[in-house]
């Protein structure tokens, strides 16, 4: 634990991992749709024929190349500093 | 007509969860002759063909041959990911599910999607770093070399194998649906152009095929996008009120629960589909084409960039199908039933939007699909044998380089035989269980040891080898007691097991085992594995290799 390298991947692998949970949790809420708990997201938005569902899917294929960009970004400061 | 179509849904879901895995189940019926599809095809192989001549000349080693020379660059690796991915059964499958469920549809399109973010965030560098050639050089960094490397180089010639006959199989049903031609042919034709690539060119070739289909496949779905809107005044809004107006079940369809109704399936989906996606060993071996750990983290990024767009590009091709498809008697036959199966609305679609020349050239592009496929997966199959099992255990990592490569391409011929024998041999069989095999077990066996060999100061040997055969049994027996075998195989009335993807069930069981026979190993080796532990996570994040050809154990 001593070893300053040692100590930096560790906080790398906390950040890989946080990033990971929140994938993991974004992922698994789709499934939400399909119980009772995801009714609200049946209805339409407006007066459009998007439901909440569409949207939620749009929206997650969306945040997840997001937070592979700030991932990204990132590692690339990190890298340089 | 709908409720036709509604039952049909089950064979077109699991060829659509099988998306990796490429499968075309179900019921299809040989169409008339394609000839504009197949000159199209014809031009996309003397294409490729002159690639893998060129490519030829460079793969004069075995490390060439596994890994293209590690020159690929990030984005062109993230294509051929892309193209190594996405699947005839991913355009057909998704499609044509979204076509007779709507909404339900769009769970196989995140499933498909959701990994590669997860790759990135977790494995991407770290397995760039620590491997050569197959993850199997990963798992065996810290873990007793020769044990691991048997296990799991076992796994994954499973994996390659199942997935091939689901290729195979889909590939002779799907040249059936599309370009009218035997089913044999198109088994050994597939077979035959695939030898021929990966024989001559290994990886490069095979990254060149595949980088030149996802830009077909993007090409063709882009344009069949643009066709559609710009029949509802490019208003997404105006398409979804044509599809409501036109689907039998109306509003339904925008929400879920017209094909699925049980969220425990849904996660059981999930769950194979996102961690099988992660163990596939075809995939993982992409990572290595690159040069470093920042252009294989860009791969993850360009894969999912492109993956993400087609996806989404679904979305509108699949209401696009319902809209324009139902109600055209020119797309049904006398019985009501969509003209060659669900699997065909895709092309259908085509067909109503650009005419001859688009469905010709979708077609060609699906036949596309399934070489870029097979090519990845006869690469990674012999890499399994001539570098996993003859060079690292047979030969302890000092093989005869002109040796390694001789059995390399005489893995690749055994590969394609075999591909033929059981392509042939299944034809007339319910695959739908093989496809699903596959994504099960790389969730189950491979995934589980990669993700702890990495993650898991704890995991020792014994733990990994035990987790591993405990995966594949629970899978195989999930499977067999499920569904798709006891019901559709074996003729009974219910299943004692009543998911067809088991991997919700199996993988924690897997972990479960790996956690527990790791701690209690108290074996010598045992300590030798924990205590690798903290260089390797040191070598992971900063790409040195350790003495010994970066072997640790």
């Amino acid at each position: 634990m001593t070893d300053p390298r040692l100590a930096y991947v560790q906080r790398k692998t906390r950040r890989r991992l946080a990033f990971s949970a929140v994938h993991l949790v974004l992922y698994f809420s789709f499934s939400l749709n399909w119980s009772s708990w995801g009714e609200p997201l049946s209805h339409r938005l407006g007066v459009t024929q998007v439901t909440g569902s569409l949207l939620m899917f749009i929206l997650l294929v969306l945040i997840f190349i997001g937070m592979e960009f700030l991932f990204l970004q990132m590692e690339s400061k990190e890298t340089q500093e | 007509m709908f409720l036709f179509l509604l039952r049909s849904a089950p064979l077109l879901v699991l060829s659509g969860v099988a998306a990796a895995a490429g499968s075309i189940d179900g019921e299809v019926e040989q169409q008339p002759l394609n000839t504009t599809a197949i000159v199209m095809f014809l031009l996309f192989v003397v294409m490729t063909l002159l690639i893998t001549w060129r490519a030829a000349k460079t793969t004069t080693s075995s490390a060439a041959f596994y890994n293209a020379g590690g020159k690929i660059t990030g984005l062109q690796n993230g294509a051929a990911i892309a193209g190594d991915f996405m699947s005839a059964a991913s355009f057909l499958g998704i499609t044509g599910l979204i076509f007779v469920g709507g909404f339900d549809g769009m769970i196989l399109s995140l499933g498909a999607f959701a990994a590669w973010p997860l790759l990135m965030f977790m494995f991407a560098k770290r397995v760039r770093n620590l491997g050569s050639f197959t993850f199997v050089d990963v798992v065996s960094q810290r873990l007793a070399r020769g044990q691991i490397r048997i296990v799991a180089s076992i796994g994954t010639i499973a994996v390659v194998i199942m997935y091939l006959i689901a290729q195979m199989v889909g590939a002779g049903k799907l040249i059936q649906l599309l370009f009218g031609l035997p089913y044999e042919v198109a088994v050994i034709t597939v077979s035959a152009l695939v030898l021929a690539y990966v024989a001559f060119g290994g990886m490069l070739a095979t990254t060149w095929v595949q980088i030149i289909k996802a830009t077909l496949l993007l090409t063709g779905v882009t344009l069949i996008a643009i066709l559609i809107l710009a029949r509802t005044g490019f208003s997404f809004n105006e398409l979804l009120s044509l599809a409501v107006e036109k689907h039998p079940k109306g509003e339904a369809i925008l929400s879920p629960g017209v094909v699925f109704k049980d969220p425990v399936q849904i996660a059981t989906i999930q769950v194979s589909m996102l961690f099988g996606t992660l163990g596939l060993p075809h995939i993982l071996m992409r990572l290595f084409t690159v040069p470093d750990m920042r252009q294989a983290q860009l791969s993850a990024f360009y894969a999912s960039l492109f993956m993400g767009y087609f996806y989404l590009m679904l979305l509108v091709l699949g209401f696009g199908t319902v809209a324009f498809i139902y109600g055209n008697p020119e797309y049904f036959d006398a019985d009501g039933k969509l003209i060659g199966g669900i699997n065909m609305a895709a092309i259908h679609i085509a067909s109503a939007m650009g005419g001859d020349i688009l469905t010709g050239f979708m077609s060609a592009v699906s036949f596309a699909t399934i070489l870029a496929v097979v090519a990845g997966l006869t690469v990674s199959g012999a890499a399994a044998i001539s570098h996993d099992l003859y060079a690292q255990v047979i030969k302890q990592g000092e093989p005869d380089p002109k040796t390694e490569l001789r059995i390399t391409r005489i893995a690749v011929f055994v590969i394609g035989l075999v591909a033929v024998v059981l392509g042939i041999a299944f034809e007339n069989e319910n695959v739908a269980f093989i496809a699903v095999m596959p994504m099960v077990t790389a969730a189950s066996v491979t995934f589980p040891i990669l993700l702890l060999s990495m993650f898991w100061s704890g995991l020792t040997t014994r733990g990994a080898t035990y987790g591993a055969i405990a995966g594949f049994l629970s899978s195989l027996l999930l499977i067999v007691l499920g569904p798709q075998v006891w019901v559709s195989v074996i003729g009974n009335e219910q299943p004692l097991f009543p998911y067809d993807y088991p991997g919700l069930f199996t993988m924690p069981f897997a972990f479960a085992v790996i956690w527990l026979v790791s701690v209690t190993d108290r074996s010598a080796r045992g300590e030798i594995d924990r205590a690798n532990y903290h260089s390797l996570l040191v070598r992971s994040e900063f790409g040195e290799k350790a003495a010994g050809e970066g072997a640790v154990g």
